[in-house]
């Protein structure tokens, strides 16, 4: 903690307070952990503003102490957990993760905590930011339909989770009952763009994932720590796809990380971005240039990054099937013009023949190794092994009968654009092609790979395919097509 | 406005409250640290919660505890709230056979005395409640706890209508909370009103490290929620019913 006695009770003077908060970061450098708890004086009186995730209440900054009063109320509601799957959450304020309480270090927060009438179960809460037996959970019990008071100095600045603390704490924790509290540092938060509010946790429901209807908690799988469910903001899909958080390019984001819990760590990772900046543990201490950050059960972290390029950000838990196959996955739009100098976007797409032999062609073309000697062969022989060549090569995107796909692979079948060529498509065979053409009429934009095949393959296969396809009575020689490789 | 209901109800009126006899058991607390073992004697229970219509005529016939004269110390203001509007617009049956709640610890104790009877003690309601339904939409009663706390139970439903016990006695989960003689007794305080003295063993880690078995979680909320009580509370989910001594 900073020495609040440093801090002016009666100040008015501006020049003045930034002096002191000078004084006051000076002191921080020799005393780092929390000193004496002399506080300043309290002047004022504000109602806290609460936010549902992903927003987050505004900025404080310089400001005296002051006293802050937070209404929060514990609503017990079925909502959607998933498509076709509801559950029935116990929640800080009507939403998972609860609302989110900001506050500024040597503020007095005077706590009311409401159970509603209609509830059915006690609870109380445990802030994490609070000094004091059982971080207000000893003074905060209440049965339904009634509310209680606690006050405390928010003494340490820093991010921190709060949740319900009534017996089963984990079932009450387990049903979504947490939320986040920032207690902002003297001096506040260096500005940014956009603040977010994410906060992930797990659900164990008594169906497997996506099992539809109303799902009931699930002690056993709790126990063994098997969620069904690993969430970004309460549900799958809470802030993914038509709900993603949206920003600008060359805009700043501060990401206001939670982990719920109730059981497992989170590996917090931004797909497609390097955090510049991270709050370890939600405290003082700040890595820079991270990827993934660890954020523990019933902890949190700060992230800072800039987004230079457009795109699509994905926020995961980077213990990476919760993200894809349990839904730990939100995803910030951004929106704006490219920088190709950072990111070019694909520059190229090509069919990969992983075979040492195809790259060697591809890269080396007419400079392969000397081929061997091989007698030419009659259209019998050249049918049957044309035949097995383009089973082998060609048929997966010709089709057997040469038919092709219509509108993704050419025909082959009476095709005016191979009939029109003078090397009798060789040239195709061997170099590839790419780009947009008409065959029979119809336009096709698609990249064919130069197939690694030596020059008395490609005969085979062309003679199979003017004869078999095009009615055409060809032999094509191996010699033509060594001379047609060559130009 | 009460005399026009006990009019109203006098057509109806409450069937007198059939008990069955609850066999004598040794209660194992659910906190270890909450004493050994008692030994509890056998006792006769309503088999059904108090529903509204038995109590209207306990405060028509005891005004003391009408909404309108009972003492602020002996109730807060949300007792008896849910029947003026309710009430009022005619006579209800539903309501009428549905369980009284917004009722405080006094009142159900003194309706509990005006009939002759007591409130069970929480070794009492636990032995009671350990006997398994007879019912065969539920194997055990902890789904039907489950059901409850899911919310998945009709809301307005009447005494009787959740399940039956191998006692014959109905409803002990899956309708509303019930009142115990001693529900504070698991603040080990004889105080319930000084919240310096709420339970320690029911915070984070000491809840699960006093019990008898940590994964028996729908016990630990019933005794989290009596923790959260105190004697003139009243509650939209929180009834009563009655016991005698054999």
């Amino acid at each position: 903690m900073k020495n609040l006695s440093y801090f002016p009770s009666t100040l008015r003077n501006f020049a003045g307070l930034l002096v002191l908060i000078f004084l006051t970061a000076a002191c921080r450098q020799e005393q780092s952990t929390q000193g004496d708890a002399t506080l300043g004086a309290v002047e004022g009186e504000v109602t806290a503003q609460l936010t549902d995730a992903p927003e987050v209440p505004p900025h404080i900054g310089l400001r005296h102490n002051t006293k802050v009063i937070v209404q929060l109320e514990v609503i017990e509601k079925t909502m959607r957990l998933s498509d076709g799957v509801d559950y029935t959450f116990w929640t800080f304020g009507g939403k998972v993760p609860g609302k989110f309480i900001r506050v500024r270090q040597g503020d007095l927060v005077e706590f009311h905590l409401h159970n509603h009438p209609d509830n059915m179960l006690p609870h109380n809460i445990d802030l994490h930011a609070v000094t004091g037996p059982g971080g207000g959970a000893e003074a905060s019990l209440i049965a339904p339909g009634k509310s209680t008071q606690f006050s405390f100095r928010a003494l340490n600045q820093g991010l921190y989770v709060y949740h319900c603390a009534t017996a089963p704490v984990g079932m009450h924790i387990a049903n979504g009952m947490y939320g986040l509290i920032l207690v902002e540092p003297l001096e506040g938060l260096p500005p940014v763009d956009h603040e977010f509010y994410v906060m992930q946790s797990e659900f164990y429901t008594s169906g497997k994932n996506g099992e539809k209807g109303h799902q009931d908690f699930d002690m056993q799988k709790a126990l063994d720590e098997n969620p069904a469910y690993v969430v970004m903001n309460g549900s799958v899909g809470a802030n993914a796809g038509a709900n993603a958080m949206t920003v600008k390019v060359g805009e700043t984001v501060r990401l206001f990380l939670g982990n719920g819990g109730p059981n497992l760590v989170s590996s917090f990772h931004v797909i497609g971005e390097i955090f510049d900046k991270v709050w370890v543990e939600g405290g003082s201490l700040i890595n820079t240039d991270v990827q993934t950050t660890l954020i523990p059960a019933g902890g949190s972290a700060i992230a800072e990054f800039k987004c230079e390029v457009p795109g699509t950000l994905h926020l995961v838990d980077h213990s990476i099937f919760r993200a894809f196959n349990k839904g730990a996955l939100a995803q910030i739009k951004v929106t704006g013009e490219d920088n190709h100098d950072i990111y070019s976007g694909k520059q190229k797409e090509e069919v990969y023949l992983p075979e040492g032999a195809s790259i060697q062609t591809i890269n080396s073309g007419k400079s392969a190794k000397p081929a061997e000697i091989i007698p030419e062969k009659s259209t019998e022989e050249r049918m049957a092994a044309g035949k097995t060549l383009y089973s082998h090569n060609c048929m997966a995107c010709h089709m057997e009968q040469g038919t092709g796909i219509a509108g993704t692979f050419p025909p082959l079948v009476n095709s005016d654009f191979l009939l029109a060529r003078k090397d009798k498509g060789a040239g195709i065979v061997l170099h590839g092609l790419q780009g947009e053409i008409t065959v029979n009429g119809v336009k096709y934009n698609n990249i064919m790979p130069a197939v690694s095949l030596n020059d008395d393959e490609v005969a085979s296969i062309l003679t199979f395919v003017h004869n078999q396809f095009n009615r055409q009575n060809t032999l094509i020689k191996a010699s033509d097509v060594g001379q047609w490789r060559e130009k | 406005m009460i005399r026009l209901l006990v009019l109203l109800l006098a057509a109806t009126p409450a069937p007198a409250q059939d008990m069955k006899v609850v066999p004598a058991a040794v209660f194992k607390p659910f906190f270890k640290g909450d004493s050994t073992a008692t030994a509890v004697k056998a006792f006769t229970m309503d088999t059904k919660a108090v529903t509204n219509a038995a109590f209207l005529k306990f405060v028509s016939n005891n005004p003391q505890w009408s909404a309108q004269n009972i003492q602020r110390l002996f109730a807060e203001a949300e007792y008896l709230s849910h029947w003026t509007s309710a009430f009022t617009e005619g006579l209800d049956h539903q309501l009428a056979n549905q369980p009284v709640v917004n009722v405080s610890w006094f009142a159900a104790r003194a309706y509990c005395q005006s009939q002759g009877k007591r409130l069970p003690s929480m070794a009492e309601w636990e032995t009671a409640a350990l006997s398994a339904p007879v019912d065969s939409r539920y194997q055990n009663t902890n789904d039907i706890i489950l059901d409850w706390y899911s919310r998945k139970m009709p809301e307005g439903a009447t005494v009787g209508s959740v399940y039956r016990n191998q006692d014959g006695i109905y409803d002990l989960f899956g309708l509303v909370w019930e009142w115990t003689e001693d529900f504070d007794r698991v603040n080990f305080s004889d105080d319930s009103r000084n919240s310096a003295e709420l339970p320690a063993g029911l915070f984070c880690g000491s809840a699960s490290i006093d019990a008898a078995d940590a994964a028996d979680y729908a016990t630990f909320v019933r005794y989290a929620f009596r923790a959260s009580l105190k004697g003139n509370y009243t509650g939209r989910k929180l009834g009563f019913r009655c016991v005698k001594s054999l």
